[in-house]
Protein backbone atom coordinates (compact mmCIF):
# COMPACT_ATOMS: atom_id res chain seq x y z
CA UNK A 1 0.00 0.00 0.00
CA UNK A 2 1.42 3.34 -0.91
CA UNK A 3 0.90 6.55 0.96
CA UNK A 4 -1.87 7.74 -1.37
CA UNK A 5 -4.16 4.80 -0.65
CA UNK A 6 -3.62 5.18 3.06
CA UNK A 7 -4.58 8.84 2.97
CA UNK A 8 -7.63 8.01 0.87
CA UNK A 9 -8.65 5.29 3.32
CA UNK A 10 -8.28 7.61 6.29
CA UNK A 11 -10.39 10.28 4.63
CA UNK A 12 -13.04 7.73 3.74
CA UNK A 13 -13.10 6.39 7.28
CA UNK A 14 -13.43 9.89 8.74
CA UNK A 15 -16.30 10.62 6.35
CA UNK A 16 -18.19 7.47 7.27
CA UNK A 17 -17.60 8.13 10.97
CA UNK A 18 -18.89 11.67 10.61
CA UNK A 19 -22.03 10.54 8.81
CA UNK A 20 -22.71 7.89 11.46
CA UNK A 21 -22.27 10.42 14.28
CA UNK A 22 -24.56 12.97 12.61
CA UNK A 23 -27.17 10.32 11.83
CA UNK A 24 -27.20 9.14 15.45
CA UNK A 25 -27.54 12.71 16.65
CA UNK A 26 -30.49 13.29 14.36
CA UNK A 27 -32.21 10.11 15.53
CA UNK A 28 -31.66 11.18 19.12
CA UNK A 29 -33.23 14.56 18.44
CA UNK A 30 -36.15 13.01 16.63
CA UNK A 31 -36.84 10.67 19.53
CA UNK A 32 -36.59 13.55 21.95
CA UNK A 33 -39.22 15.45 19.97
CA UNK A 34 -41.52 12.41 19.97
CA UNK A 35 -41.04 11.88 23.68
CA UNK A 36 -41.74 15.53 24.41
CA UNK A 37 -44.91 15.28 22.35
CA UNK A 38 -46.12 12.36 24.45
CA UNK A 39 -45.18 14.21 27.61
CA UNK A 40 -47.71 16.93 26.79
CA UNK A 41 -50.38 14.23 26.52
CA UNK A 42 -49.41 12.81 29.90
CA UNK A 43 -49.76 16.20 31.55
CA UNK A 44 -53.11 16.90 29.89
CA UNK A 45 -54.43 13.57 31.18
CA UNK A 46 -53.22 14.49 34.65
CA UNK A 47 -55.29 17.64 34.55
CA UNK A 48 -58.39 15.74 33.53
CA UNK A 49 -57.96 13.43 36.51
CA UNK A 50 -57.70 16.30 38.95
CA UNK A 51 -60.74 18.28 37.91
CA UNK A 52 -63.56 16.04 39.34
CA UNK A 53 -61.83 16.29 42.71
CA UNK A 54 -61.69 20.06 42.52
CA UNK A 55 -65.30 20.46 41.44
CA UNK A 56 -66.45 18.13 44.22
CA UNK A 57 -64.63 20.13 46.88
CA UNK A 58 -65.60 23.54 45.59
CA UNK A 59 -69.26 22.73 44.97
CA UNK A 60 -70.43 23.21 48.55
CA UNK A 61 -68.88 26.62 48.86
CA UNK A 62 -69.77 27.97 45.48
CA UNK A 63 -73.45 27.14 45.17
CA UNK A 64 -74.16 30.29 43.23
CA UNK A 65 -71.59 29.56 40.59
CA UNK A 66 -73.29 26.46 39.18
CA UNK A 67 -72.93 27.77 35.67
CA UNK A 68 -69.18 28.11 35.83
CA UNK A 69 -68.79 24.72 37.48
CA UNK A 70 -70.98 23.19 34.81
CA UNK A 71 -68.83 24.78 32.13
CA UNK A 72 -65.71 23.28 33.68
CA UNK A 73 -67.28 19.82 33.83
CA UNK A 74 -68.48 20.01 30.24
CA UNK A 75 -65.15 21.30 28.97
CA UNK A 76 -63.41 18.46 30.78
CA UNK A 77 -65.81 15.94 29.26
CA UNK A 78 -64.99 17.14 25.76
CA UNK A 79 -61.26 17.19 26.53
CA UNK A 80 -61.33 13.62 27.88
CA UNK A 81 -62.82 12.42 24.60
CA UNK A 82 -59.79 13.65 22.72
CA UNK A 83 -57.38 11.78 24.99
CA UNK A 84 -54.84 9.65 23.19
CA UNK A 85 -55.22 11.47 19.88
CA UNK A 86 -52.19 13.64 20.47
CA UNK A 87 -52.00 17.24 21.60
CA UNK A 88 -52.77 18.54 18.11
CA UNK A 89 -56.25 17.04 18.03
CA UNK A 90 -56.87 17.91 21.64
CA UNK A 91 -55.90 21.55 21.31
CA UNK A 92 -59.36 23.08 20.85
CA UNK A 93 -60.97 21.19 23.72
CA UNK A 94 -57.98 21.80 26.00
CA UNK A 95 -58.08 25.50 25.34
CA UNK A 96 -61.75 25.62 26.24
CA UNK A 97 -60.93 23.74 29.45
CA UNK A 98 -58.11 26.18 30.28
CA UNK A 99 -60.51 29.07 29.78
CA UNK A 100 -63.21 27.52 32.00
CA UNK A 101 -60.67 26.75 34.72
CA UNK A 102 -59.32 30.28 34.52
CA UNK A 103 -62.81 31.67 35.12
CA UNK A 104 -63.32 29.29 38.03
CA UNK A 105 -60.05 30.36 39.63
CA UNK A 106 -60.92 33.99 39.18
CA UNK A 107 -64.30 33.42 40.88
CA UNK A 108 -62.73 31.49 43.73
CA UNK A 109 -60.90 34.65 44.69
CA UNK A 110 -64.28 36.03 45.78
CA UNK A 111 -64.75 33.37 48.46
CA UNK A 112 -62.46 34.02 51.45
CA UNK A 113 -63.50 30.90 53.38
CA UNK A 114 -62.73 28.90 50.24
CA UNK A 115 -59.19 30.18 50.24
CA UNK A 116 -58.83 29.38 53.91
CA UNK A 117 -59.83 25.75 53.32
CA UNK A 118 -56.80 23.51 53.54
CA UNK A 119 -58.06 21.00 50.97
CA UNK A 120 -58.75 23.75 48.48
CA UNK A 121 -55.32 25.27 49.01
CA UNK A 122 -53.76 21.88 48.30
CA UNK A 123 -55.94 21.37 45.28
CA UNK A 124 -55.26 24.77 43.78
CA UNK A 125 -51.54 24.16 44.24
CA UNK A 126 -51.97 20.86 42.41
CA UNK A 127 -53.91 22.49 39.61
CA UNK A 128 -51.49 25.39 39.33
CA UNK A 129 -48.68 22.84 39.17
CA UNK A 130 -50.53 20.93 36.47
CA UNK A 131 -51.06 24.05 34.40
CA UNK A 132 -47.35 24.78 34.79
CA UNK A 133 -46.44 21.25 33.79
CA UNK A 134 -48.49 21.51 30.64
CA UNK A 135 -46.83 24.81 29.84
CA UNK A 136 -43.35 23.43 30.55
CA UNK A 137 -44.03 20.25 28.59
CA UNK A 138 -44.99 22.41 25.61
CA UNK A 139 -41.95 24.57 26.14
CA UNK A 140 -39.70 21.50 26.18
CA UNK A 141 -41.43 20.19 23.08
CA UNK A 142 -40.77 23.46 21.28
CA UNK A 143 -37.17 23.52 22.53
CA UNK A 144 -36.72 19.98 21.20
CA UNK A 145 -38.23 20.95 17.87
CA UNK A 146 -35.88 23.90 17.69
CA UNK A 147 -32.86 21.69 18.39
CA UNK A 148 -34.00 19.21 15.75
CA UNK A 149 -34.74 21.91 13.19
CA UNK A 150 -31.35 23.47 13.80
CA UNK A 151 -29.73 20.12 13.12
CA UNK A 152 -31.84 19.51 10.02
CA UNK A 153 -31.11 22.93 8.56
CA UNK A 154 -27.48 23.60 9.43
CA UNK A 155 -24.43 22.34 7.62
CA UNK A 156 -23.16 19.60 7.63
CA UNK A 157 -25.98 17.71 9.34
CA UNK A 158 -28.48 18.99 6.74
CA UNK A 159 -26.81 16.74 4.14
CA UNK A 160 -27.26 13.67 6.32
CA UNK A 161 -30.80 14.78 7.19
CA UNK A 162 -31.84 15.04 3.55
CA UNK A 163 -30.10 11.73 2.77
CA UNK A 164 -32.14 9.86 5.37
CA UNK A 165 -35.32 11.88 5.12
CA UNK A 166 -35.33 13.76 8.43
CA UNK A 167 -37.96 16.48 8.28
CA UNK A 168 -38.36 19.70 10.19
CA UNK A 169 -40.74 19.49 13.12
CA UNK A 170 -43.60 21.90 13.62
CA UNK A 171 -43.88 24.03 16.74
CA UNK A 172 -46.74 23.85 19.16
CA UNK A 173 -48.44 27.16 18.60
CA UNK A 174 -50.92 28.55 21.04
CA UNK A 175 -53.86 30.39 19.57
CA UNK A 176 -54.21 33.93 20.74
CA UNK A 177 -57.43 33.14 22.53
CA UNK A 178 -55.63 31.12 25.18
CA UNK A 179 -53.07 33.82 25.71
CA UNK A 180 -55.84 36.22 26.71
CA UNK A 181 -56.26 36.65 30.40
CA UNK A 182 -59.69 35.38 31.46
CA UNK A 183 -61.92 38.37 32.01
CA UNK A 184 -63.13 38.87 35.54
CA UNK A 185 -66.34 40.60 36.36
CA UNK A 186 -65.75 42.71 39.47
CA UNK A 187 -69.30 43.54 40.43
CA UNK B 1 -15.82 63.12 47.62
CA UNK B 2 -12.41 62.26 48.93
CA UNK B 3 -12.14 60.32 52.17
CA UNK B 4 -9.64 62.86 53.40
CA UNK B 5 -12.55 65.23 53.92
CA UNK B 6 -12.36 64.70 57.65
CA UNK B 7 -8.93 66.24 57.93
CA UNK B 8 -9.85 68.80 55.31
CA UNK B 9 -12.81 69.84 57.39
CA UNK B 10 -10.67 69.95 60.49
CA UNK B 11 -8.40 72.34 58.72
CA UNK B 12 -11.32 74.43 57.65
CA UNK B 13 -11.00 73.74 53.94
CA UNK B 14 -13.93 72.92 51.74
CA UNK B 15 -13.65 69.13 51.35
CA UNK B 16 -14.83 69.27 47.76
CA UNK B 17 -11.83 71.34 46.86
CA UNK B 18 -9.53 68.52 47.81
CA UNK B 19 -7.29 67.56 44.92
CA UNK B 20 -6.64 63.99 45.89
CA UNK B 21 -8.45 62.38 42.94
CA UNK B 22 -6.81 58.99 43.41
CA UNK B 23 -8.62 58.50 46.68
CA UNK B 24 -11.93 59.63 45.29
CA UNK B 25 -14.85 57.22 45.36
CA UNK B 26 -17.48 57.12 42.66
CA UNK B 27 -20.80 55.51 43.40
CA UNK B 28 -22.24 53.26 40.73
CA UNK B 29 -25.62 54.64 39.61
CA UNK B 30 -26.89 51.10 39.07
CA UNK B 31 -26.00 49.12 42.19
CA UNK B 32 -24.56 51.75 44.49
CA UNK B 33 -21.18 50.07 44.89
CA UNK B 34 -18.22 52.33 45.62
CA UNK B 35 -15.68 52.48 42.81
CA UNK B 36 -12.28 54.03 42.57
CA UNK B 37 -12.31 57.47 41.02
CA UNK B 38 -11.52 57.35 37.33
CA UNK B 39 -12.65 53.77 36.80
CA UNK B 40 -14.79 53.27 33.73
CA UNK B 41 -17.02 50.36 34.67
CA UNK B 42 -18.49 49.36 37.99
CA UNK B 43 -16.51 46.65 39.74
CA UNK B 44 -19.63 44.97 41.06
CA UNK B 45 -22.19 45.01 38.32
CA UNK B 46 -20.13 45.94 35.27
CA UNK B 47 -22.28 48.95 34.52
CA UNK B 48 -20.86 51.98 32.80
CA UNK B 49 -19.75 54.81 35.11
CA UNK B 50 -19.63 58.50 34.31
CA UNK B 51 -15.92 58.34 33.52
CA UNK B 52 -16.56 55.45 31.16
CA UNK B 53 -19.29 57.28 29.32
CA UNK B 54 -16.83 59.96 28.39
CA UNK B 55 -14.22 57.58 27.08
CA UNK B 56 -13.59 55.48 24.08
CA UNK B 57 -15.50 52.73 22.34
CA UNK B 58 -12.98 50.17 23.61
CA UNK B 59 -14.25 50.71 27.11
CA UNK B 60 -17.84 50.63 25.99
CA UNK B 61 -17.26 47.16 24.60
CA UNK B 62 -16.42 45.98 28.12
CA UNK B 63 -20.01 46.50 29.12
CA UNK B 64 -22.18 43.49 29.06
CA UNK B 65 -24.28 43.51 25.96
CA UNK B 66 -27.94 42.67 26.23
CA UNK B 67 -28.20 39.05 25.37
CA UNK B 68 -30.48 36.04 25.47
CA UNK B 69 -30.06 32.97 27.60
CA UNK B 70 -28.86 30.75 24.77
CA UNK B 71 -26.02 33.11 23.88
CA UNK B 72 -25.21 33.52 27.56
CA UNK B 73 -24.97 29.75 28.06
CA UNK B 74 -22.73 29.45 25.06
CA UNK B 75 -20.40 32.19 26.27
CA UNK B 76 -20.14 30.56 29.69
CA UNK B 77 -19.47 27.16 28.22
CA UNK B 78 -16.74 28.61 26.03
CA UNK B 79 -15.18 30.26 29.06
CA UNK B 80 -15.22 26.97 30.96
CA UNK B 81 -13.54 25.20 28.08
CA UNK B 82 -10.70 27.73 28.02
CA UNK B 83 -10.26 27.52 31.77
CA UNK B 84 -10.12 23.73 31.65
CA UNK B 85 -7.50 23.96 28.92
CA UNK B 86 -5.41 26.25 31.10
CA UNK B 87 -5.74 23.86 34.02
CA UNK B 88 -4.71 20.90 31.86
CA UNK B 89 -1.73 22.90 30.61
CA UNK B 90 -0.64 23.61 34.17
CA UNK B 91 -0.90 19.92 35.05
CA UNK B 92 1.00 18.83 31.93
CA UNK B 93 3.76 21.39 32.49
CA UNK B 94 4.13 20.29 36.07
CA UNK B 95 4.27 16.63 35.08
CA UNK B 96 6.83 17.51 32.46
CA UNK B 97 8.99 19.25 35.04
CA UNK B 98 8.87 16.21 37.31
CA UNK B 99 9.81 13.83 34.51
CA UNK B 100 12.55 16.15 33.35
CA UNK B 101 14.11 16.59 36.75
CA UNK B 102 13.97 12.86 37.43
CA UNK B 103 15.72 12.23 34.11
CA UNK B 104 18.36 14.82 34.92
CA UNK B 105 19.08 13.54 38.39
CA UNK B 106 19.21 9.87 37.44
CA UNK B 107 20.95 9.99 34.11
CA UNK B 108 22.55 13.38 34.14
CA UNK B 109 22.18 15.82 31.24
CA UNK B 110 22.50 14.01 27.92
CA UNK B 111 25.96 15.04 26.68
CA UNK B 112 25.36 14.31 23.01
CA UNK B 113 22.38 16.60 22.37
CA UNK B 114 22.39 19.69 24.59
CA UNK B 115 20.58 21.69 21.91
CA UNK B 116 17.25 20.07 22.64
CA UNK B 117 17.62 19.95 26.40
CA UNK B 118 14.18 21.40 26.83
CA UNK B 119 12.46 18.41 25.23
CA UNK B 120 13.03 15.59 27.65
CA UNK B 121 11.44 12.24 26.89
CA UNK B 122 10.83 11.55 30.55
CA UNK B 123 9.32 14.99 30.82
CA UNK B 124 6.76 14.25 28.10
CA UNK B 125 5.98 10.96 29.80
CA UNK B 126 5.58 12.76 33.12
CA UNK B 127 3.21 15.32 31.63
CA UNK B 128 0.99 12.72 30.02
CA UNK B 129 1.21 10.57 33.14
CA UNK B 130 -0.05 13.34 35.41
CA UNK B 131 -2.90 14.13 33.03
CA UNK B 132 -3.94 10.47 32.91
CA UNK B 133 -3.62 10.16 36.66
CA UNK B 134 -5.93 13.12 37.24
CA UNK B 135 -8.45 11.71 34.75
CA UNK B 136 -8.38 8.29 36.42
CA UNK B 137 -8.65 9.75 39.88
CA UNK B 138 -11.56 11.93 38.77
CA UNK B 139 -13.37 8.89 37.42
CA UNK B 140 -12.86 7.18 40.75
CA UNK B 141 -14.07 10.18 42.71
CA UNK B 142 -17.06 10.50 40.39
CA UNK B 143 -18.34 7.07 41.30
CA UNK B 144 -18.81 7.86 45.00
CA UNK B 145 -18.91 11.61 45.58
CA UNK B 146 -22.59 12.54 45.55
CA UNK B 147 -23.90 10.54 48.54
CA UNK B 148 -21.09 11.88 50.68
CA UNK B 149 -22.06 15.49 50.01
CA UNK B 150 -25.64 14.80 51.05
CA UNK B 151 -24.46 13.25 54.29
CA UNK B 152 -22.11 16.12 55.17
CA UNK B 153 -24.78 18.76 54.60
CA UNK B 154 -27.27 17.05 56.91
CA UNK B 155 -29.99 16.86 54.27
CA UNK B 156 -32.79 14.34 54.55
CA UNK B 157 -35.30 13.26 51.91
CA UNK B 158 -38.84 14.64 52.02
CA UNK B 159 -41.93 12.97 50.65
CA UNK B 160 -44.50 14.56 48.39
CA UNK B 161 -46.93 14.77 51.35
CA UNK B 162 -44.46 16.68 53.49
CA UNK B 163 -43.56 19.25 50.85
CA UNK B 164 -46.05 19.15 47.99
CA UNK B 165 -45.14 22.52 46.52
CA UNK B 166 -41.43 21.80 46.47
CA UNK B 167 -42.07 18.46 44.79
CA UNK B 168 -44.31 20.12 42.24
CA UNK B 169 -41.78 22.81 41.44
CA UNK B 170 -38.98 20.26 41.09
CA UNK B 171 -41.14 18.16 38.80
CA UNK B 172 -42.08 21.18 36.69
CA UNK B 173 -38.44 22.09 36.23
CA UNK B 174 -37.58 18.48 35.39
CA UNK B 175 -40.26 18.54 32.70
CA UNK B 176 -38.94 21.82 31.35
CA UNK B 177 -35.45 20.34 31.21
CA UNK B 178 -36.69 17.03 29.82
CA UNK B 179 -35.03 15.03 32.60
CA UNK B 180 -36.10 12.45 35.12
CA UNK B 181 -37.25 13.99 38.39
CA UNK B 182 -34.33 14.26 40.82
CA UNK B 183 -34.62 13.24 44.46
CA UNK B 184 -35.76 16.04 46.78
CA UNK B 185 -34.02 16.78 50.08
CA UNK B 186 -34.49 19.40 52.77
CA UNK B 187 -32.03 20.71 55.36
CA UNK B 188 -33.79 21.74 58.57
CA UNK B 189 -32.28 25.17 59.12
CA UNK B 190 -33.58 28.72 58.94
CA UNK B 191 -30.68 29.68 56.65
CA UNK B 192 -31.52 30.38 52.99
CA UNK B 193 -29.63 28.21 50.55
CA UNK B 194 -29.91 25.35 48.09
CA UNK B 195 -27.66 23.00 46.17
CA UNK B 196 -27.76 20.20 43.67
CA UNK B 197 -25.67 17.10 43.56
CA UNK B 198 -25.55 14.10 41.29
CA UNK B 199 -22.95 12.75 38.97
CA UNK B 200 -25.32 11.94 36.16
CA UNK B 201 -28.50 13.53 34.94
CA UNK B 202 -30.45 10.40 35.86
CA UNK B 203 -29.22 10.12 39.43
CA UNK B 204 -29.35 13.57 40.92
CA UNK B 205 -30.73 15.31 43.98
CA UNK B 206 -31.89 18.84 44.73
CA UNK B 207 -31.51 20.11 48.28
CA UNK B 208 -33.11 23.23 49.73
CA UNK B 209 -33.17 24.57 53.27
CA UNK B 210 -36.34 24.89 55.33
CA UNK B 211 -35.79 28.62 55.57
CA UNK B 212 -35.80 28.88 51.80
CA UNK B 213 -39.10 27.03 51.57
CA UNK B 214 -40.69 29.33 54.10
CA UNK B 215 -39.34 32.61 52.80
CA UNK B 216 -39.57 32.42 49.02
CA UNK B 217 -42.69 32.75 46.91
CA UNK B 218 -43.55 29.97 44.48
CA UNK B 219 -42.12 31.94 41.59
CA UNK B 220 -38.85 32.56 43.41
CA UNK B 221 -38.61 28.94 44.52
CA UNK B 222 -39.02 27.98 40.89
CA UNK B 223 -36.10 30.22 39.95
CA UNK B 224 -33.89 28.61 42.59
CA UNK B 225 -34.90 25.07 41.64
CA UNK B 226 -34.35 26.02 38.00
CA UNK B 227 -30.82 27.13 38.91
CA UNK B 228 -30.16 23.79 40.61
CA UNK B 229 -31.69 21.93 37.68
CA UNK B 230 -29.28 23.94 35.55
CA UNK B 231 -26.37 22.51 37.53
CA UNK B 232 -27.74 19.02 36.85
CA UNK B 233 -28.35 19.68 33.14
CA UNK B 234 -24.86 21.11 32.71
CA UNK B 235 -23.23 18.29 34.72
CA UNK B 236 -21.51 20.76 37.03
CA UNK B 237 -20.90 18.15 39.69
CA UNK B 238 -18.65 16.33 37.24
CA UNK B 239 -16.83 19.50 36.31
CA UNK B 240 -16.34 20.45 39.92
CA UNK B 241 -15.08 16.98 40.89
CA UNK B 242 -12.67 16.69 37.98
CA UNK B 243 -11.33 20.20 38.51
CA UNK B 244 -11.04 19.66 42.26
CA UNK B 245 -9.11 16.43 41.82
CA UNK B 246 -6.76 18.02 39.31
CA UNK B 247 -6.12 21.02 41.52
CA UNK B 248 -5.40 18.72 44.46
CA UNK B 249 -3.01 16.67 42.37
CA UNK B 250 -1.23 19.78 41.14
CA UNK B 251 -0.76 20.96 44.71
CA UNK B 252 0.59 17.55 45.73
CA UNK B 253 3.00 17.24 42.83
CA UNK B 254 4.12 20.86 43.10
CA UNK B 255 5.11 20.13 46.67
CA UNK B 256 7.11 17.17 45.43
CA UNK B 257 8.78 19.29 42.76
CA UNK B 258 9.72 21.92 45.31
CA UNK B 259 11.43 19.25 47.41
CA UNK B 260 13.19 17.83 44.38
CA UNK B 261 14.40 21.29 43.43
CA UNK B 262 15.76 22.03 46.88
CA UNK B 263 17.24 18.68 47.89
CA UNK B 264 18.18 17.47 44.42
CA UNK B 265 20.10 20.69 43.82
CA UNK B 266 23.39 19.44 45.19
CA UNK B 267 23.82 16.85 42.52
CA UNK B 268 23.86 19.29 39.64
CA UNK B 269 25.29 22.44 41.03
CA UNK B 270 26.88 23.59 37.80
CA UNK B 271 25.65 24.90 34.46
CA UNK B 272 22.09 24.14 33.41
CA UNK B 273 21.44 22.35 36.68
CA UNK B 274 21.12 25.57 38.63
CA UNK B 275 18.63 26.97 36.19
CA UNK B 276 16.64 23.78 36.28
CA UNK B 277 16.40 24.12 40.03
CA UNK B 278 15.31 27.74 39.86
CA UNK B 279 12.70 27.16 37.18
CA UNK B 280 11.31 24.20 39.05
CA UNK B 281 11.10 26.08 42.31
CA UNK B 282 9.35 29.06 40.77
CA UNK B 283 6.89 26.85 38.95
CA UNK B 284 6.26 24.70 41.98
CA UNK B 285 5.31 27.79 43.95
CA UNK B 286 3.13 29.32 41.23
CA UNK B 287 1.37 26.24 39.83
CA UNK B 288 -0.91 25.49 42.80
CA UNK B 289 -1.86 29.16 43.09
CA UNK B 290 -2.81 29.41 39.44
CA UNK B 291 -4.57 26.05 39.49
CA UNK B 292 -6.67 27.26 42.41
CA UNK B 293 -7.47 30.52 40.63
CA UNK B 294 -8.62 28.57 37.59
CA UNK B 295 -10.77 26.38 39.81
CA UNK B 296 -12.52 29.40 41.30
CA UNK B 297 -13.00 30.93 37.86
CA UNK B 298 -14.58 27.69 36.61
CA UNK B 299 -16.88 27.68 39.61
CA UNK B 300 -18.00 31.25 38.92
CA UNK B 301 -18.62 30.56 35.25
CA UNK B 302 -20.74 27.54 36.14
CA UNK B 303 -22.82 29.70 38.48
CA UNK B 304 -23.52 32.18 35.69
CA UNK B 305 -24.31 29.27 33.41
CA UNK B 306 -26.76 27.79 35.90
CA UNK B 307 -28.45 31.20 36.24
CA UNK B 308 -28.84 31.39 32.47
CA UNK B 309 -30.16 27.82 32.38
CA UNK B 310 -32.67 28.67 35.10
CA UNK B 311 -34.04 31.44 32.91
CA UNK B 312 -34.13 29.07 29.94
CA UNK B 313 -36.24 26.65 32.00
CA UNK B 314 -38.57 29.11 33.72
CA UNK B 315 -38.62 31.82 31.02
CA UNK B 316 -38.97 34.18 33.94
CA UNK B 317 -35.86 35.96 35.23
CA UNK B 318 -37.90 37.83 37.86
CA UNK B 319 -38.26 34.73 40.03
CA UNK B 320 -34.55 34.09 40.33
CA UNK B 321 -33.80 37.81 40.73
CA UNK B 322 -36.23 38.04 43.63
CA UNK B 323 -34.79 34.90 45.19
CA UNK B 324 -31.20 36.14 44.88
CA UNK B 325 -32.16 39.44 46.48
CA UNK B 326 -33.64 37.61 49.46
CA UNK B 327 -30.71 35.20 49.67
CA UNK B 328 -28.26 38.07 49.57
CA UNK B 329 -30.06 39.95 52.31
CA UNK B 330 -30.19 36.93 54.63
CA UNK B 331 -27.56 36.76 57.33
CA UNK B 332 -28.44 33.41 58.90
CA UNK B 333 -25.40 31.11 58.84
CA UNK B 334 -25.62 27.59 57.48
CA UNK B 335 -24.04 24.65 59.31
CA UNK B 336 -22.59 21.55 57.71
CA UNK B 337 -20.64 23.43 55.06
CA UNK B 338 -16.92 23.30 54.53
CA UNK B 339 -14.51 24.54 51.94
CA UNK B 340 -14.96 21.36 49.93
CA UNK B 341 -18.69 21.80 49.47
CA UNK B 342 -19.08 25.58 49.43
CA UNK B 343 -19.05 25.81 45.64
CA UNK B 344 -22.17 23.64 45.37
CA UNK B 345 -24.57 26.08 46.96
CA UNK B 346 -26.61 28.67 45.08
CA UNK B 347 -24.96 31.43 47.09
CA UNK B 348 -21.73 30.88 48.95
CA UNK B 349 -22.62 30.04 52.55
CA UNK B 350 -19.16 30.76 53.95
CA UNK B 351 -18.31 34.11 52.55
CA UNK B 352 -19.52 37.63 52.81
CA UNK B 353 -20.69 38.12 49.24
CA UNK B 354 -19.86 41.78 48.99
CA UNK B 355 -16.29 41.27 50.08
CA UNK B 356 -14.38 42.91 47.29
CA UNK B 357 -10.71 42.34 48.01
CA UNK B 358 -10.81 38.64 47.22
CA UNK B 359 -13.09 38.39 44.23
CA UNK B 360 -10.56 36.30 42.34
CA UNK B 361 -10.70 33.72 45.12
CA UNK B 362 -14.46 33.54 45.34
CA UNK B 363 -16.39 30.44 44.29
CA UNK B 364 -19.41 32.56 43.37
CA UNK B 365 -19.79 35.81 41.47
CA UNK B 366 -21.12 38.68 43.59
CA UNK B 367 -24.90 38.56 43.86
CA UNK B 368 -25.21 42.09 42.47
CA UNK B 369 -23.41 41.00 39.33
CA UNK B 370 -25.55 37.91 38.93
CA UNK B 371 -28.71 39.97 39.27
CA UNK B 372 -27.36 42.48 36.80
CA UNK B 373 -26.70 39.73 34.27
CA UNK B 374 -30.16 38.29 34.83
CA UNK B 375 -31.69 41.70 34.18
CA UNK B 376 -29.67 41.79 30.98
CA UNK B 377 -31.17 38.45 29.99
CA UNK B 378 -34.68 39.81 30.34
CA UNK B 379 -36.79 40.28 27.29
Amino acid sequence: MDIGTIILLVILLALVGGVVALYNRLVQLRNQVRNAWRQIDVQLKRRHDLIPNLVETVKDYMGYEQETLQQVIEARGRAVQTEGQGPDAAMGAEQALSGALGRLFALMENYPDLKANRNIADLTEELAATENRIAFARQFYNDSVMAKNNAVETFPSNIVASLFGFKQGSYFEIETRERDVPSVDLR
Amino acid sequence: MCPAWICAEARGIDPRGCADVAMERVECPHCGAANRGGSTTCRMCGDLLAAGRRTSRRVQRKILRRTDFIAASRANQRATRWLLLVLAAIAVLLGYLVGWSVELSFRGPPPEAPAVWFLSRWGVLGGLGLLLLSLGWSALALSTGDRLVLRISGARPVTREQAPQLHNVVEEMAIAAGLARPAVYVIETPALNAFATGLSRRRAAIVVTRGLLETLSREELQGVVGHEMGHIVNLDMRYATAVGVTVGLVALVADLVARLAIFGGGRRSRGAGVWVGVIMLVFAVLAPVFARLVQMAVSRQREFLADATSVRLTRNPQGLIGALEKLGASQTPLDGVNRATQHLYIVNPLRNFTERASRLWATHPPIERRIHRLRNLGN
